[in-house]
């Protein structure tokens, strides 16, 4: 299967939120389904960059600490061996990328890598590699550092859960000398610079300190970034020093130095109450993950400034189990989607704060078609009603529909937190069109189990990955029977649209293919979309100067502490 | 003495099997599978199926305890699933912080119990006994993460004395401190109350006014030793619970001991972190559980450590 997946971490985070605060129930209220605090979220385009506009006549100074407020631990910061996103957040300061994306544009622009060039079959990619780069380890950087750090993820002994996934398309890779690095594709693949332009995941690695450190590496890891690890607090926190050598910065920011606080300090703090008192009291600087609920108070307050990004991937849809006679009929697929008003679904969850979904994309990622809102399925009870009529069922004496003498009764997926809410609201409005729904509400595990299963209906679903090839992961039918294609869609035209989507490298042809796949997925209606939710970030003053990045979330190169 | 000592060991061993058994057993049985929380939610069946043989969860339960067992007969807890390292330093690193925590908390609990308690029992249906009792109550119906806010909103984001998570120096140390002090100190001060109530109706602290003794000396070296025994029971069970990690007000005050611990490891559905902490916490109850009835002996000579305790009441 195809990998990749920040998804996994995500979904474990996310897990692990609700499942620790729920243990605490009534000290804090249930996150998210959304780790909104550690996917690299994104905003929409127009609003991406917010470099430090309001302190550009302030001059940035050099000292200080920014400590950075986050609610999970890391497992390790071998990148290569963890799976979780906290860590790949974390890791990112560490090191650095082969190309960078602009904030603005989101076209891709050299980093380590001065160049690069793609064979006619789309299948070798040779980048030029800068030198004078080092690690913290004072090695130097070459194009043979990177080689060797790819093979380590693509060895299966190494079992690099997301780092390998991101390289799984990459059949081998070779440096022929110190400035060139080549790599053989199994087949095209557009999303590879995507991921090639991520700090954390795939950034070199110095051999050297992971053969000194051995066991240990992944409490003492090493790169080539602005900062260097310091120390790391069991359950309370990881510094960062600052990387005096560092002349290398991402060509996006300002500061082409070294950074300018002397020390990056994330605290783990996990109980949302204590974190926003952190953050009241400047024990902390910036607070990761703020939810809808609280971020009201900072918005009007010029003492903090609210940092906000959609989440790139859809936060909830229902996906349907087509493995199910009554969801082979597409006019009951297309009914259920005009019999959810997810307006009304967004405004209780999540208090407004995000973007009704029409489509299988959010807004925030490549190949976001606008035309989807005019496209997609509206809240429209009595064309719900006509479609099922249609499709020849009738209702009952108790006002539910019923075909053949079986009443239409579903069972929907959910899990603890938002989405039970979610569910609920679900579960009233398909009521008030006459059909049942049953509520099972699992651990996520649990979910993820039944889901591959097929011993569902309906459930509940988000993802976030800031490429559209997500879709394959969703919807291919090589995906159906151990996957994430938990709605079983077996469909010739998606599986030739999706391929095309990822083997496709000229962006503007990309870009109409996922234009077709939305269209097409709107129109097979396999899924309900229902909301994609913004994500929050509140920095306090003194600290100035914090970017952000539709796709990474927050920058802190142009970072500093006005004191 | 010492035959005694070792009979409570050998009972303590009982005790700690039927808790590994226990604990096993029931951390099997919460829904959530470890291999789907670590994998996250893009694994294939087959990663699913080989990290669960390479950590021995294709394994029946009995091989697994069992297996488990003789690891921990031999001093080994297993190792980490979420972070690969021995179970026993990850608990170990938490520990001095809990301990820290408890024993301040304690400190503060016994001082305030205590001199609750002898102020009620001697001015005992007064203002003094009222006021004294109604605290106590209210301490026993106040939830500590509600305390904890609450003293945090106050000392850290009002009034900006304290700081909030920023580590476990003196400064961070004192509200979680007082927040456990306060809370546990109400238990105590009940107690120390009743006892002295009790005991000082007896005859011979009628004698030992009628000789003319001053009231601090028939409080202190008369009364009060003999009103202990119910309190120092009750201190020591508090100090075991408070050594297995105080779950609630670590959290809130993101204090990193052995109860912030258990909660990340039981949401991570880490097995053998879980139960690592569950046994230590075992243990640690039938250490101080033992070292109380030994300090009955002390408090009361009439006590005998390994005979019946008829006069205990």
């Amino acid at each position: 299967m195809v990998p990749t997946a920040y998804l996994k971490k995500i979904f474990s985070t996310a897990t692990m939120v609700s499942l620790s605060l729920s243990l605490i129930a009534g000290c804090s209220t249930p996150p998210a389904s959304s780790p909104a605090s550690e996917s690299a979220p994104a905003t929409t385009p127009s609003s991406s960059t917010e470099t430090p506009a309001a302190t550009a006549n302030l001059q940035p100074k050099k000292g200080g600490t920014i400590t950075i407020g986050i609610a999970n631990e890391p497992d390790q910061l071998d990148i290569h061996k963890t799976g979780m996103a906290v860590a790949n957040q974390i890791a990112g300061n560490l090191g650095a990328s082969l190309v960078t994306q602009d904030p603005d544009t989101l076209e891709f622009k050299p980093y380590l890598a001065e160049s690069w060039d793609v064979s006619e079959d789309g299948k070798t990619w040779t980048f030029k590699i800068r030198t004078g780069v080092k690690f913290h380890d004072g090695t130097s950087m070459t194009a043979k550092s990177i080689a060797e750090t790819y093979q380590r993820a693509l060895d299966p002994a190494t079992a690099a859960k997301v780092a390998g996934s991101n390289l799984s398309e990459v059949e081998s890779v070779e440096s022929p000398d110190d400035t060139t690095l080549v790599l053989h594709l199994k087949q095209p693949f557009a999303p590879l610079l995507q991921f090639l332009s991520d700090p954390g995941w795939l950034q070199p690695l110095s051999m050297q300190a992971i053969a000194q450190a051995g066991d240990k590496y992944g409490r003492q890891p090493v790169g080539v970034g602005p900062w260097k690890f310091e120390k790391w607090e069991n359950g309370q926190s990881i510094s960062f020093t600052r990387n005096e050598e560092f002349a290398w910065a991402d060509p996006i920011f300002k500061n082409q130095g070294a950074p300018y606080p002397d020390r990056l300090v994330y605290r783990f703090i996990s109980e949302n109450q204590t974190l926003l008192a952190a953050l009241d009291s400047g024990s902390i600087d910036i607070a990761r993950g703020v939810v809808a609920k609280d971020v009201a108070k900072y918005r009007d307050n010029p003492q903090f400034e609210v940092k906000e990004m959609l989440r790139n991937g859809l936060g909830l849809f229902v996906m349907l189990n087509t493995r199910r006679p009554v969801f082979q009929e597409i006019e009951v697929r297309q009914a259920l989607n005009k019999a959810i008003n997810k307006e009304a679904i967004m405004k209780a969850v999540i208090q407004g704060e995000g973007v009704v979904s029409y489509g299988p994309l959010p807004p925030s990622l490549f190949g976001y078609d606008e035309g989807v809102k005019d496209y997609g399925l509206k809240y429209q009870v009595d064309e719900a009603n006509a479609l099922l009529e249609k499709a020849g069922y009738t209702k009952n004496a108790q006002g539910i529909y019923e075909k053949g003498g079986k009443s239409l009764k579903l069972d929907l997926l959910t899990q603890t937190g938002t989405w039970a809410q979610a569910s609920q609201l679900i579960q009233a409005m398909l009521k008030d069109i006459g059909v049942e729904v049953n509520i099972v509400t699992l651990e996520w595990g649990a979910l993820v189990d039944t889901a591959t299963k097929g011993s569902f209906d309906m459930t509940l679903m988000g993802y976030t990955l800031n490429d559209p090839d997500v879709l394959y992961l969703f919807l291919h039918s090589s995906q159906a029977d151990n996957g994430l294609n938990f709605s079983y869609v077996k469909d010739d035209k998606m599986d030739q649209l999706l391929e095309k989507g990822r083997t496709t490298v000229d962006s503007a042809a990309r870009k109409d293919v996922y234009t077709e796949i939305q269209k097409y997925v709107v129109e097979q209606a396999w899924w309900v979309p229902i909301y994609t939710e913004k994500q929050f970030n509140v920095v306090r003053k003194p600290v100035e100067g914090v970017g952000i990045h539709p796709l990474r979330g927050l920058m802190y190169h142009d970072s500093w502490v006005n004191q | 003495m010492k035959q005694y000592i070792l009979q409570r060991l050998a009972s303590g061993l009982i005790v700690l099997l039927g808790i590994s058994i226990f604990s096993f057993a029931l951390i099997h049985l919460i829904p959530g599978d470890p291999i789907r929380i670590m994998l996250g939610e893009n694994a294939t069946a087959e990663q699913v199926h080989a990290l669960r043989e390479q950590l021995g969860l294709n394994q029946p339960l009995v091989t697994q305890y069992f297996h488990y067992l003789s690891g921990v007969l031999q001093g080994d807890l297993g190792t980490s699933f979420k972070t690969g390292r021995p179970v026993l330093s990850e608990i170990l690193e938490r520990f001095p912080a809990t301990v820290k925590l408890a024993a301040s908390g304690m400190f503060l609990a016994i001082c305030i119990g205590i001199t609750m308690g002898v102020l009620a029992a001697r001015f005992k249906d007064t203002f003094i006994d009222f006021s004294a009792m109604s605290i106590a109550t209210l301490g026993v119906s106040v939830p500590s993460f509600w305390l904890g806010i609450l003293l945090i909103m106050l000392f850290t984001v009002k009034l900006g004395w304290l700081p909030i998570a920023g580590g476990t120096g003196f400064r961070d140390l004192v509200l979680p401190a007082v927040t456990l002090g306060v809370l546990a100190s109400t238990v105590i001060s009940r107690l120390t109350r009743a006892g002295m109530v009790e005991v000082l109706s007896f005859d011979y602290i009628r004698t030992a006014r009628a000789k003319g003794l001053g009231e601090r000396a028939v409080l202190f070296v008369h009364a009060f030793r003999n009103a202990m025994i119910p309190v120092v029971t009750i201190i020591g069970l508090q100090i075991a619970s408070l050594l297995g990690g105080t779950v609630i007000i670590e959290r809130v005050f993101d204090w990193p001991g052995l109860g912030s611990l258990a909660i990340s490891s039981i949401a991570s559905r880490d097995f053998p972190l879980v139960q690592g902490i569950i046994l230590f916490i075992g243990v640690i109850f039938v250490l101080v559980n033992m070292l109380v009835d030994i300090v009955y002996s002390l408090i009361d000579p009439r006590i005998e450590v390994g005979q019946t305790k008829e006069g205990a009441s």
